[in-house]
Protein backbone atom coordinates (compact mmCIF):
# COMPACT_ATOMS: atom_id res chain seq x y z
CA UNK A 1 0.00 0.00 0.00
CA UNK A 2 1.24 3.27 -0.98
CA UNK A 3 -0.25 6.87 0.63
CA UNK A 4 -3.90 7.17 -0.58
CA UNK A 5 -2.92 10.74 -1.87
CA UNK A 6 0.52 9.64 -3.30
CA UNK A 7 -0.52 10.59 -7.22
CA UNK A 8 -0.58 8.20 -9.56
CA UNK A 9 1.11 8.47 -12.80
CA UNK A 10 -0.11 5.61 -14.75
CA UNK A 11 -2.25 7.31 -17.49
CA UNK A 12 -4.33 6.48 -20.88
CA UNK A 13 -2.65 6.20 -23.66
CA UNK A 14 -5.21 8.87 -25.51
CA UNK A 15 -4.24 11.37 -22.81
CA UNK A 16 -0.55 10.48 -22.87
CA UNK A 17 -0.82 10.61 -27.02
CA UNK A 18 -2.18 14.63 -26.09
CA UNK A 19 1.49 15.22 -24.46
CA UNK A 20 3.03 14.84 -27.91
CA UNK A 21 2.49 18.31 -29.94
CA UNK A 22 3.90 20.14 -33.23
CA UNK A 23 7.28 21.06 -33.19
CA UNK A 24 8.43 19.15 -30.41
CA UNK A 25 11.54 17.56 -29.64
CA UNK A 26 10.66 13.76 -29.02
CA UNK A 27 13.02 11.00 -28.21
CA UNK A 28 12.18 7.38 -29.23
CA UNK A 29 13.46 4.67 -27.31
CA UNK A 30 14.74 0.77 -28.44
CA UNK A 31 12.06 -1.15 -28.65
CA UNK A 32 10.53 1.94 -30.88
CA UNK A 33 7.10 2.49 -28.74
CA UNK A 34 5.39 1.91 -31.38
CA UNK A 35 1.56 2.01 -30.01
CA UNK A 36 2.23 5.86 -29.33
CA UNK A 37 3.96 6.67 -32.24
CA UNK A 38 0.77 5.66 -34.21
CA UNK A 39 -1.01 7.79 -32.00
CA UNK A 40 1.28 10.25 -32.94
CA UNK A 41 0.45 9.37 -36.71
CA UNK A 42 -3.20 9.37 -36.14
CA UNK A 43 -3.43 12.79 -34.66
CA UNK A 44 -1.27 14.13 -37.45
CA UNK A 45 1.42 15.99 -35.10
CA UNK A 46 3.67 17.95 -37.29
CA UNK A 47 7.19 19.37 -37.31
CA UNK A 48 8.28 17.19 -35.08
CA UNK A 49 12.63 17.02 -33.98
CA UNK A 50 13.03 13.07 -33.87
CA UNK A 51 16.01 11.63 -31.67
CA UNK A 52 15.60 8.53 -32.83
CA UNK A 53 16.78 5.34 -35.26
CA UNK A 54 15.30 2.59 -37.62
CA UNK A 55 11.73 1.85 -38.88
CA UNK A 56 9.76 3.48 -36.03
CA UNK A 57 11.70 6.89 -37.07
CA UNK A 58 10.99 5.91 -40.97
CA UNK A 59 7.77 5.27 -40.15
CA UNK A 60 7.16 8.91 -38.28
CA UNK A 61 8.85 10.56 -41.31
CA UNK A 62 6.70 8.57 -43.95
CA UNK A 63 3.75 9.93 -42.03
CA UNK A 64 4.46 13.08 -42.56
CA UNK A 65 5.43 14.16 -38.76
CA UNK A 66 8.85 15.10 -38.94
CA UNK A 67 10.47 17.65 -39.90
CA UNK A 68 14.36 17.27 -38.28
CA UNK A 69 15.47 14.05 -37.74
CA UNK A 70 18.35 13.77 -34.87
CA UNK A 71 20.19 10.30 -36.91
CA UNK A 72 23.13 8.64 -36.95
CA UNK A 73 21.50 5.65 -38.18
CA UNK A 74 18.11 4.28 -40.16
CA UNK A 75 19.83 1.74 -42.07
CA UNK A 76 16.77 -0.04 -44.25
CA UNK A 77 14.66 3.00 -43.64
CA UNK A 78 12.88 4.19 -47.36
CA UNK A 79 11.18 7.02 -46.14
CA UNK A 80 14.08 8.21 -44.26
CA UNK A 81 16.18 7.85 -47.47
CA UNK A 82 13.89 9.38 -49.76
CA UNK A 83 12.78 12.36 -47.46
CA UNK A 84 16.75 12.83 -47.32
CA UNK A 85 17.18 13.07 -50.95
CA UNK A 86 13.99 14.98 -51.38
CA UNK A 87 15.56 17.90 -48.95
CA UNK A 88 11.91 17.18 -47.39
CA UNK A 89 13.29 16.59 -43.95
CA UNK A 90 16.64 18.22 -42.25
CA UNK A 91 18.77 15.84 -41.20
CA UNK A 92 21.24 16.82 -37.90
CA UNK A 93 24.12 14.25 -39.05
CA UNK A 94 25.22 12.83 -36.24
CA UNK A 95 27.27 9.43 -34.76
CA UNK A 96 26.77 7.04 -31.67
CA UNK A 97 28.88 8.94 -29.48
CA UNK A 98 28.81 11.97 -30.72
CA UNK A 99 24.68 11.89 -29.71
CA UNK A 100 25.49 10.49 -26.38
CA UNK A 101 27.93 13.51 -25.55
CA UNK A 102 24.67 15.51 -26.54
CA UNK A 103 22.57 14.18 -24.89
CA UNK A 104 24.97 13.59 -21.28
CA UNK A 105 25.20 17.75 -22.03
CA UNK A 106 20.93 17.91 -22.01
CA UNK A 107 21.16 15.79 -18.41
CA UNK A 108 23.78 17.41 -17.01
CA UNK A 109 22.49 21.50 -17.96
CA UNK A 110 25.81 21.99 -20.01
CA UNK A 111 25.76 23.87 -23.35
CA UNK A 112 28.12 21.14 -24.81
CA UNK A 113 30.46 18.36 -24.16
CA UNK A 114 33.57 17.68 -25.79
CA UNK A 115 33.94 14.65 -27.87
CA UNK A 116 36.91 12.74 -29.85
CA UNK A 117 34.97 10.91 -32.10
CA UNK A 118 34.58 12.37 -35.58
CA UNK A 119 37.64 14.53 -36.10
CA UNK A 120 38.38 14.96 -38.67
CA UNK A 121 35.09 13.46 -40.42
CA UNK A 122 32.44 15.86 -42.69
CA UNK A 123 30.28 16.19 -39.29
CA UNK A 124 31.40 19.31 -38.73
CA UNK A 125 31.13 20.77 -41.56
CA UNK A 126 27.62 19.33 -42.63
CA UNK A 127 26.19 19.73 -39.09
CA UNK A 128 27.16 22.76 -38.38
CA UNK A 129 26.19 22.86 -34.40
CA UNK A 130 29.06 20.71 -33.85
CA UNK A 131 31.85 22.57 -33.50
CA UNK A 132 35.79 22.40 -33.51
CA UNK A 133 37.65 23.96 -30.33
CA UNK A 134 40.81 23.63 -28.55
CA UNK A 135 40.27 23.03 -24.85
CA UNK A 136 41.50 24.86 -22.40
CA UNK A 137 43.37 22.28 -20.43
CA UNK A 138 45.89 20.73 -22.82
CA UNK A 139 44.80 22.70 -26.25
CA UNK A 140 43.79 19.56 -27.84
CA UNK A 141 41.68 19.87 -30.91
CA UNK A 142 38.11 18.50 -30.16
CA UNK A 143 34.38 18.53 -30.94
CA UNK A 144 32.21 20.57 -29.33
CA UNK A 145 28.67 18.59 -29.25
CA UNK A 146 25.68 21.03 -28.30
CA UNK A 147 23.22 19.62 -25.34
CA UNK A 148 20.46 17.69 -27.33
CA UNK A 149 17.46 18.65 -25.48
CA UNK A 150 14.22 16.91 -25.87
CA UNK A 151 10.77 17.64 -25.15
CA UNK A 152 9.48 14.34 -24.24
CA UNK A 153 10.88 10.81 -24.58
CA UNK A 154 8.97 7.69 -25.01
CA UNK A 155 10.55 4.16 -24.31
CA UNK A 156 8.56 0.94 -23.98
CA UNK A 157 9.70 -1.24 -21.23
CA UNK A 158 8.64 -4.39 -19.39
CA UNK A 159 6.79 -3.41 -16.36
CA UNK A 160 6.04 -0.63 -14.16
CA UNK A 161 3.69 0.47 -11.35
CA UNK A 162 1.53 3.08 -10.96
CA UNK A 163 3.88 5.14 -9.51
CA UNK A 164 6.44 5.49 -12.27
CA UNK A 165 9.09 2.64 -11.60
CA UNK A 166 10.06 0.54 -14.69
CA UNK A 167 11.47 -2.57 -14.80
CA UNK A 168 13.12 -4.22 -17.90
CA UNK A 169 13.50 -7.87 -18.46
CA UNK A 170 17.33 -8.16 -19.77
CA UNK A 171 18.14 -4.53 -18.98
CA UNK A 172 17.31 -0.96 -21.06
CA UNK A 173 19.15 -1.13 -24.11
CA UNK A 174 20.43 1.08 -26.64
CA UNK A 175 19.81 4.77 -25.75
CA UNK A 176 16.87 4.38 -23.81
CA UNK A 177 18.73 5.74 -20.49
CA UNK A 178 20.02 8.55 -21.93
CA UNK A 179 16.59 9.63 -23.72
CA UNK A 180 15.10 9.83 -20.51
CA UNK A 181 17.85 11.69 -18.88
CA UNK A 182 18.12 14.35 -21.64
CA UNK A 183 14.18 15.07 -21.82
CA UNK A 184 12.30 17.17 -19.98
CA UNK A 185 9.49 14.48 -19.40
CA UNK A 186 8.98 11.19 -20.28
CA UNK A 187 6.22 8.75 -21.16
CA UNK A 188 7.38 4.75 -20.75
CA UNK A 189 4.66 2.55 -22.34
CA UNK A 190 4.57 -1.02 -20.10
CA UNK A 191 3.47 -4.82 -21.54
CA UNK A 192 2.44 -5.36 -17.41
CA UNK A 193 1.60 -3.11 -14.63
CA UNK A 194 3.11 -4.08 -10.87
CA UNK A 195 2.11 -3.66 -7.97
CA UNK A 196 3.68 -0.96 -5.78
CA UNK A 197 4.57 -3.38 -3.25
CA UNK A 198 6.43 -5.95 -6.17
CA UNK A 199 8.58 -3.18 -6.75
CA UNK A 200 9.67 -2.10 -3.19
CA UNK A 201 10.33 -6.04 -2.60
CA UNK A 202 13.53 -5.69 -4.36
CA UNK A 203 14.58 -1.99 -5.39
CA UNK A 204 17.49 -3.10 -7.21
CA UNK A 205 15.16 -4.41 -9.93
CA UNK A 206 13.67 -0.64 -10.72
CA UNK A 207 15.89 0.26 -14.25
CA UNK A 208 14.55 4.34 -14.44
CA UNK A 209 12.71 6.17 -11.89
CA UNK A 210 10.49 9.04 -11.77
CA UNK A 211 8.82 8.71 -15.12
CA UNK A 212 6.22 10.95 -15.41
CA UNK A 213 3.86 9.02 -17.28
CA UNK A 214 3.02 5.28 -17.27
CA UNK A 215 0.90 3.75 -20.06
CA UNK A 216 -0.41 0.22 -20.18
CA UNK A 217 0.10 -1.41 -23.47
CA UNK A 218 0.70 -5.01 -23.70
CA UNK A 219 2.19 -5.97 -27.13
CA UNK A 220 2.84 -1.67 -27.67
CA UNK A 221 5.77 -2.14 -29.09
CA UNK A 222 4.73 -4.77 -32.38
CA UNK A 223 5.73 -5.37 -34.75
CA UNK A 224 9.28 -5.34 -32.90
CA UNK A 225 10.19 -7.37 -29.98
CA UNK A 226 9.63 -7.02 -26.93
CA UNK A 227 12.25 -7.92 -24.27
CA UNK A 228 10.61 -10.99 -22.35
CA UNK A 229 6.96 -10.96 -24.57
CA UNK A 230 7.55 -11.55 -27.71
CA UNK A 231 10.20 -11.52 -31.18
CA UNK A 232 9.95 -9.09 -33.82
CA UNK A 233 6.70 -9.52 -36.12
CA UNK A 234 8.84 -9.70 -39.61
CA UNK A 235 6.24 -10.16 -41.60
CA UNK A 236 4.85 -6.52 -40.35
CA UNK A 237 7.85 -5.07 -40.84
CA UNK A 238 8.49 -6.54 -44.00
CA UNK A 239 5.14 -5.16 -45.05
CA UNK A 240 6.41 -1.71 -43.61
CA UNK A 241 9.65 -2.12 -45.68
CA UNK A 242 8.02 -3.08 -49.10
CA UNK A 243 5.38 -0.63 -49.27
CA UNK A 244 8.05 1.78 -48.13
CA UNK A 245 10.69 0.94 -50.58
CA UNK A 246 8.07 1.13 -53.56
CA UNK A 247 7.27 4.74 -52.30
CA UNK A 248 11.14 5.86 -52.78
CA UNK A 249 11.83 3.99 -55.85
CA UNK A 250 8.81 4.25 -57.87
CA UNK A 251 7.53 7.57 -56.08
CA UNK A 252 4.23 5.48 -55.94
CA UNK A 253 3.18 5.81 -52.29
CA UNK A 254 -0.64 4.24 -52.55
CA UNK A 255 0.77 0.96 -50.83
CA UNK A 256 2.28 3.05 -48.05
CA UNK A 257 -0.48 5.59 -47.69
CA UNK A 258 -2.78 2.40 -47.31
CA UNK A 259 -0.35 1.07 -44.73
CA UNK A 260 -0.38 3.89 -42.95
CA UNK A 261 -3.99 4.29 -43.09
CA UNK A 262 -4.96 0.54 -42.33
CA UNK A 263 -2.28 0.51 -39.39
CA UNK A 264 -2.32 4.37 -37.41
CA UNK A 265 -4.80 6.14 -38.80
CA UNK A 266 -7.90 3.97 -38.60
CA UNK A 267 -7.73 2.17 -35.31
CA UNK A 268 -8.78 4.55 -32.71
CA UNK A 269 -7.16 2.66 -29.72
CA UNK A 270 -4.29 0.51 -29.14
CA UNK A 271 -6.67 -2.58 -28.69
CA UNK A 272 -8.40 -1.50 -32.56
CA UNK A 273 -4.93 -2.25 -33.31
CA UNK A 274 -4.69 -5.31 -31.73
CA UNK A 275 -7.54 -6.93 -32.91
CA UNK A 276 -6.70 -6.10 -36.73
CA UNK A 277 -3.47 -7.76 -36.10
CA UNK A 278 -5.23 -10.55 -34.31
CA UNK A 279 -4.93 -12.88 -31.52
CA UNK A 280 -2.92 -15.91 -33.51
CA UNK A 281 -0.82 -13.58 -35.42
CA UNK A 282 0.15 -11.36 -31.86
CA UNK A 283 0.64 -15.07 -29.79
CA UNK A 284 2.62 -16.95 -32.68
CA UNK A 285 5.17 -14.32 -32.15
CA UNK A 286 6.94 -16.62 -28.90
CA UNK A 287 8.50 -15.03 -25.79
CA UNK A 288 12.04 -15.01 -27.02
CA UNK B 1 30.00 -29.78 -48.18
CA UNK B 2 33.05 -28.66 -47.84
CA UNK B 3 33.89 -30.50 -51.33
CA UNK B 4 32.71 -26.80 -52.84
CA UNK B 5 36.16 -24.33 -53.64
CA UNK B 6 35.79 -21.72 -50.96
CA UNK B 7 33.90 -18.75 -51.88
CA UNK B 8 35.72 -15.48 -52.24
CA UNK B 9 33.29 -14.39 -48.87
CA UNK B 10 34.70 -17.37 -47.38
CA UNK B 11 38.19 -16.05 -48.32
CA UNK B 12 38.14 -12.74 -47.14
CA UNK B 13 36.45 -13.96 -43.77
CA UNK B 14 39.40 -16.58 -43.43
CA UNK B 15 41.77 -13.80 -44.35
CA UNK B 16 40.20 -11.78 -41.78
CA UNK B 17 40.32 -14.92 -39.03
CA UNK B 18 44.02 -15.02 -39.71
CA UNK B 19 44.73 -11.55 -38.97
CA UNK B 20 43.10 -12.28 -35.25
CA UNK B 21 45.16 -13.02 -32.91
CA UNK B 22 44.16 -15.22 -29.44
CA UNK B 23 43.02 -12.87 -26.61
CA UNK B 24 42.08 -9.67 -28.79
CA UNK B 25 38.73 -8.15 -27.85
CA UNK B 26 36.86 -7.76 -31.35
CA UNK B 27 34.18 -5.46 -32.14
CA UNK B 28 31.34 -6.11 -34.54
CA UNK B 29 28.47 -3.84 -36.39
CA UNK B 30 25.45 -4.64 -37.54
CA UNK B 31 24.67 -6.49 -41.32
CA UNK B 32 28.78 -7.22 -41.43
CA UNK B 33 28.21 -11.07 -42.58
CA UNK B 34 32.02 -11.39 -43.62
CA UNK B 35 33.94 -10.00 -40.62
CA UNK B 36 30.44 -12.07 -38.27
CA UNK B 37 31.95 -15.06 -39.59
CA UNK B 38 35.54 -14.12 -39.63
CA UNK B 39 35.39 -13.70 -35.50
CA UNK B 40 33.79 -16.75 -35.10
CA UNK B 41 35.94 -18.50 -37.53
CA UNK B 42 39.19 -17.60 -35.64
CA UNK B 43 37.52 -18.04 -32.15
CA UNK B 44 36.84 -21.69 -32.88
CA UNK B 45 40.25 -22.30 -34.87
CA UNK B 46 42.86 -20.34 -32.56
CA UNK B 47 41.31 -18.02 -30.31
CA UNK B 48 39.86 -19.43 -26.86
CA UNK B 49 40.60 -16.41 -24.95
CA UNK B 50 39.31 -13.99 -27.50
CA UNK B 51 36.09 -11.40 -26.39
CA UNK B 52 33.33 -11.03 -29.39
CA UNK B 53 31.34 -7.58 -28.79
CA UNK B 54 28.14 -8.17 -30.66
CA UNK B 55 26.81 -4.78 -30.98
CA UNK B 56 26.28 -4.52 -27.15
CA UNK B 57 26.76 -8.39 -25.92
CA UNK B 58 29.90 -9.31 -25.21
CA UNK B 59 30.74 -12.76 -25.31
CA UNK B 60 33.41 -15.53 -24.83
CA UNK B 61 31.32 -18.77 -26.48
CA UNK B 62 34.57 -20.99 -27.91
CA UNK B 63 33.18 -24.16 -26.14
CA UNK B 64 30.05 -23.91 -28.05
CA UNK B 65 29.83 -25.86 -31.25
CA UNK B 66 27.78 -22.74 -33.21
CA UNK B 67 27.32 -19.29 -32.28
CA UNK B 68 24.35 -17.19 -32.12
CA UNK B 69 23.65 -15.40 -35.24
CA UNK B 70 21.98 -11.48 -34.86
CA UNK B 71 18.56 -11.90 -37.08
CA UNK B 72 18.96 -7.75 -37.28
CA UNK B 73 21.06 -5.30 -35.90
CA UNK B 74 19.55 -5.40 -32.23
CA UNK B 75 18.38 -8.74 -32.22
CA UNK B 76 18.88 -8.89 -28.12
CA UNK B 77 18.40 -12.87 -28.52
CA UNK B 78 22.15 -13.17 -28.98
CA UNK B 79 22.34 -11.94 -25.60
CA UNK B 80 21.95 -15.46 -23.87
CA UNK B 81 25.34 -16.06 -24.75
CA UNK B 82 27.12 -13.00 -23.61
CA UNK B 83 28.57 -13.12 -20.13
CA UNK B 84 28.06 -9.10 -20.21
CA UNK B 85 25.48 -6.96 -22.18
CA UNK B 86 26.02 -2.70 -22.49
CA UNK B 87 23.68 -0.52 -23.88
CA UNK B 88 24.94 2.27 -26.89
CA UNK B 89 25.29 4.48 -24.56
CA UNK B 90 27.32 3.05 -21.34
CA UNK B 91 29.67 1.85 -24.11
CA UNK B 92 31.34 4.69 -25.19
CA UNK B 93 32.58 5.17 -21.07
CA UNK B 94 35.52 2.99 -21.64
CA UNK B 95 36.95 4.69 -25.21
CA UNK B 96 40.08 4.40 -22.95
CA UNK B 97 40.60 0.76 -23.75
CA UNK B 98 39.66 0.70 -27.08
CA UNK B 99 43.18 0.50 -27.83
CA UNK B 100 42.96 -3.26 -27.45
CA UNK B 101 40.28 -3.38 -29.63
CA UNK B 102 39.68 -4.59 -33.26
CA UNK B 103 36.93 -3.31 -35.76
CA UNK B 104 35.35 -3.75 -38.81
CA UNK B 105 34.16 -1.57 -41.10
CA UNK B 106 31.88 -0.93 -43.97
CA UNK B 107 31.32 1.81 -46.64
CA UNK B 108 29.31 3.32 -49.35
CA UNK B 109 33.03 5.05 -50.45
CA UNK B 110 36.00 3.95 -49.66
CA UNK B 111 38.76 6.73 -50.40
CA UNK B 112 42.62 6.16 -51.49
CA UNK B 113 43.60 6.68 -47.97
CA UNK B 114 40.97 4.86 -46.20
CA UNK B 115 38.33 7.44 -45.47
CA UNK B 116 35.14 5.63 -45.69
CA UNK B 117 31.65 7.30 -45.78
CA UNK B 118 28.45 5.69 -44.85
CA UNK B 119 26.57 9.04 -45.39
CA UNK B 120 25.93 9.50 -48.35
CA UNK B 121 26.87 10.21 -52.33
CA UNK B 122 26.16 13.96 -53.80
CA UNK B 123 27.17 17.21 -54.12
CA UNK B 124 24.67 18.77 -52.30
CA UNK B 125 24.24 17.79 -49.15
CA UNK B 126 20.65 19.11 -48.64
CA UNK B 127 19.77 17.03 -51.17
CA UNK B 128 22.13 13.67 -51.61
CA UNK B 129 22.29 12.05 -54.60
CA UNK B 130 22.15 8.57 -52.51
CA UNK B 131 21.21 8.72 -48.51
CA UNK B 132 23.30 6.13 -46.84
CA UNK B 133 22.12 4.47 -43.51
CA UNK B 134 24.55 6.91 -41.34
CA UNK B 135 28.11 6.81 -39.32
CA UNK B 136 26.70 4.55 -37.06
CA UNK B 137 29.51 4.25 -34.04
CA UNK B 138 32.04 4.58 -36.59
CA UNK B 139 33.33 8.08 -36.15
CA UNK B 140 34.24 6.87 -32.24
CA UNK B 141 34.96 3.69 -33.13
CA UNK B 142 37.47 4.66 -35.88
CA UNK B 143 39.32 7.43 -33.55
CA UNK B 144 39.62 5.07 -30.88
CA UNK B 145 40.50 1.53 -31.50
CA UNK B 146 43.88 -0.14 -31.80
CA UNK B 147 43.13 -1.59 -35.45
CA UNK B 148 40.32 -1.67 -37.68
CA UNK B 149 39.58 -3.46 -41.34
CA UNK B 150 37.68 -2.15 -44.13
CA UNK B 151 35.67 -4.59 -45.22
CA UNK B 152 33.37 -4.12 -48.41
CA UNK B 153 30.92 -6.44 -50.47
CA UNK B 154 31.20 -5.44 -53.69
CA UNK B 155 34.49 -3.48 -55.40
CA UNK B 156 33.62 -0.72 -57.67
CA UNK B 157 34.68 2.27 -59.19
CA UNK B 158 31.78 3.88 -57.78
CA UNK B 159 32.97 2.65 -54.38
CA UNK B 160 36.70 2.76 -54.02
CA UNK B 161 37.05 6.78 -55.25
CA UNK B 162 39.82 9.25 -55.35
CA UNK B 163 37.90 11.22 -52.81
CA UNK B 164 34.94 10.37 -50.13
CA UNK B 165 32.06 12.89 -50.74
CA UNK B 166 31.54 12.92 -46.94
CA UNK B 167 33.85 11.12 -44.78
CA UNK B 168 32.28 9.57 -41.47
CA UNK B 169 35.30 7.45 -40.14
CA UNK B 170 38.61 9.34 -40.34
CA UNK B 171 41.47 6.97 -42.10
CA UNK B 172 44.64 8.25 -43.11
CA UNK B 173 43.15 11.86 -43.92
CA UNK B 174 45.39 12.98 -46.32
CA UNK B 175 47.45 10.50 -46.62
CA UNK B 176 50.10 11.81 -43.70
CA UNK B 177 51.58 9.18 -41.44
CA UNK B 178 51.27 11.44 -39.02
CA UNK B 179 47.98 12.87 -40.24
CA UNK B 180 46.01 10.97 -37.01
CA UNK B 181 48.78 12.05 -34.30
CA UNK B 182 48.61 15.59 -35.79
CA UNK B 183 44.33 15.63 -35.23
CA UNK B 184 45.21 13.98 -31.74
CA UNK B 185 43.30 10.52 -32.87
CA UNK B 186 44.56 8.05 -30.79
CA UNK B 187 43.49 4.63 -32.74
CA UNK B 188 46.17 2.86 -34.84
CA UNK B 189 43.95 3.39 -37.90
CA UNK B 190 42.76 1.38 -40.86
CA UNK B 191 45.58 -2.14 -41.52
CA UNK B 192 44.05 -3.65 -44.41
CA UNK B 193 41.18 -3.08 -46.66
CA UNK B 194 39.39 -6.74 -47.77
CA UNK B 195 36.87 -7.37 -50.75
CA UNK B 196 35.71 -9.72 -52.86
CA UNK B 197 38.20 -8.97 -55.52
CA UNK B 198 41.48 -8.38 -53.27
CA UNK B 199 43.37 -7.69 -50.16
CA UNK B 200 45.03 -3.81 -50.09
CA UNK B 201 47.57 -2.32 -47.12
CA UNK B 202 48.64 1.33 -46.84
CA UNK B 203 52.03 2.27 -48.37
CA UNK B 204 54.02 2.96 -45.09
CA UNK B 205 54.78 6.83 -46.50
CA UNK B 206 52.08 8.12 -48.42
CA UNK B 207 49.59 5.92 -46.45
CA UNK B 208 47.89 5.02 -50.19
CA UNK B 209 46.33 1.80 -50.68
CA UNK B 210 48.30 -0.45 -52.30
CA UNK B 211 47.36 -4.07 -53.87
CA UNK B 212 48.61 -7.03 -51.57
CA UNK B 213 46.47 -9.87 -52.67
CA UNK B 214 44.15 -10.68 -55.01
CA UNK B 215 41.65 -14.11 -54.80
CA UNK B 216 42.18 -16.74 -57.06
CA UNK B 217 40.59 -16.08 -60.54
CA UNK B 218 40.82 -12.40 -60.17
CA UNK B 219 43.44 -10.49 -62.29
CA UNK B 220 45.32 -7.91 -61.46
CA UNK B 221 43.64 -5.76 -64.32
CA UNK B 222 40.22 -6.55 -63.29
CA UNK B 223 41.34 -4.84 -59.33
CA UNK B 224 42.89 -1.95 -61.39
CA UNK B 225 39.40 -1.21 -63.44
CA UNK B 226 37.34 -1.56 -60.79
CA UNK B 227 38.96 1.22 -58.44
CA UNK B 228 38.26 4.64 -59.45
CA UNK B 229 41.84 5.77 -57.95
CA UNK B 230 45.29 4.87 -59.45
CA UNK B 231 45.89 1.97 -57.17
CA UNK B 232 49.41 1.32 -56.23
CA UNK B 233 50.42 -1.90 -57.80
CA UNK B 234 53.95 -3.96 -56.67
CA UNK B 235 55.61 -5.85 -59.30
CA UNK B 236 54.57 -9.17 -57.79
CA UNK B 237 50.67 -9.20 -56.35
CA UNK B 238 50.54 -12.83 -55.03
CA UNK B 239 47.17 -14.97 -54.70
CA UNK B 240 45.20 -14.45 -51.53
CA UNK B 241 46.02 -17.65 -49.13
CA UNK B 242 43.20 -19.92 -49.03
CA UNK B 243 41.27 -21.07 -46.12
CA UNK B 244 42.64 -24.31 -45.33
CA UNK B 245 40.05 -27.77 -45.16
CA UNK B 246 40.02 -27.17 -41.57
CA UNK B 247 39.16 -23.70 -41.77
CA UNK B 248 36.91 -24.02 -44.38
CA UNK B 249 35.29 -26.90 -42.31
CA UNK B 250 34.57 -24.62 -39.26
CA UNK B 251 33.17 -21.78 -41.23
CA UNK B 252 30.84 -24.31 -43.23
CA UNK B 253 29.68 -26.48 -39.93
CA UNK B 254 29.76 -23.76 -37.19
CA UNK B 255 30.66 -20.40 -38.36
CA UNK B 256 28.41 -19.86 -41.22
CA UNK B 257 26.03 -22.70 -41.01
CA UNK B 258 23.15 -20.46 -42.32
CA UNK B 259 25.63 -20.24 -45.62
CA UNK B 260 25.65 -16.16 -45.68
CA UNK B 261 29.31 -16.59 -47.58
CA UNK B 262 28.32 -19.29 -49.49
CA UNK B 263 25.16 -17.26 -51.68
Amino acid sequence: MSHPDRAERLIDEHAAAEWITDGMTIAIGDPAPMAMIRHIVRRGVRDLTVVGSGLGLDLLIAAGCVRKAVAYYVGGGPAFRAAAEGGDIEVWECEEGVLVAGLRAAAQGLPFLPWRGGLGTSLPEINPDLRVFEDPINGETLLAVPAIDVDVAILHAAHADAFGNVQHVGGPGWLDLFLLRAADRSIVQVEKILPNEEVRAKPWATTIARIDAVVRLPFGAHPFASNGFHVQDKSATRQYVTAAAKAQRDGDRADLDAFITTFCREPASHLDYLELIGVSQLLSLHEY
Amino acid sequence: MSDQPATRLEIMAAFLANELEDGEILRIGAAMPVPEVAVRLAHFHHGPNMELIFIGARFNAAHLDVLPTPEFGWDRRVVRWAESYSDTGHRFDRVKDWGTHVFFIGGIQVDKHGNTNLIGTGDDYEKLDFRGPGSVGTSTLATHVGRYYIVVNSHTARTFVDQCDYVSAFGWGDGDPEARRRLGIPGGGPKYCVTPLCVMDFTDDTKHLRLKFVHPGVSVDEVVENTGFDLIVPADVPETPLPTDGELHIIRSRADRRGALRR
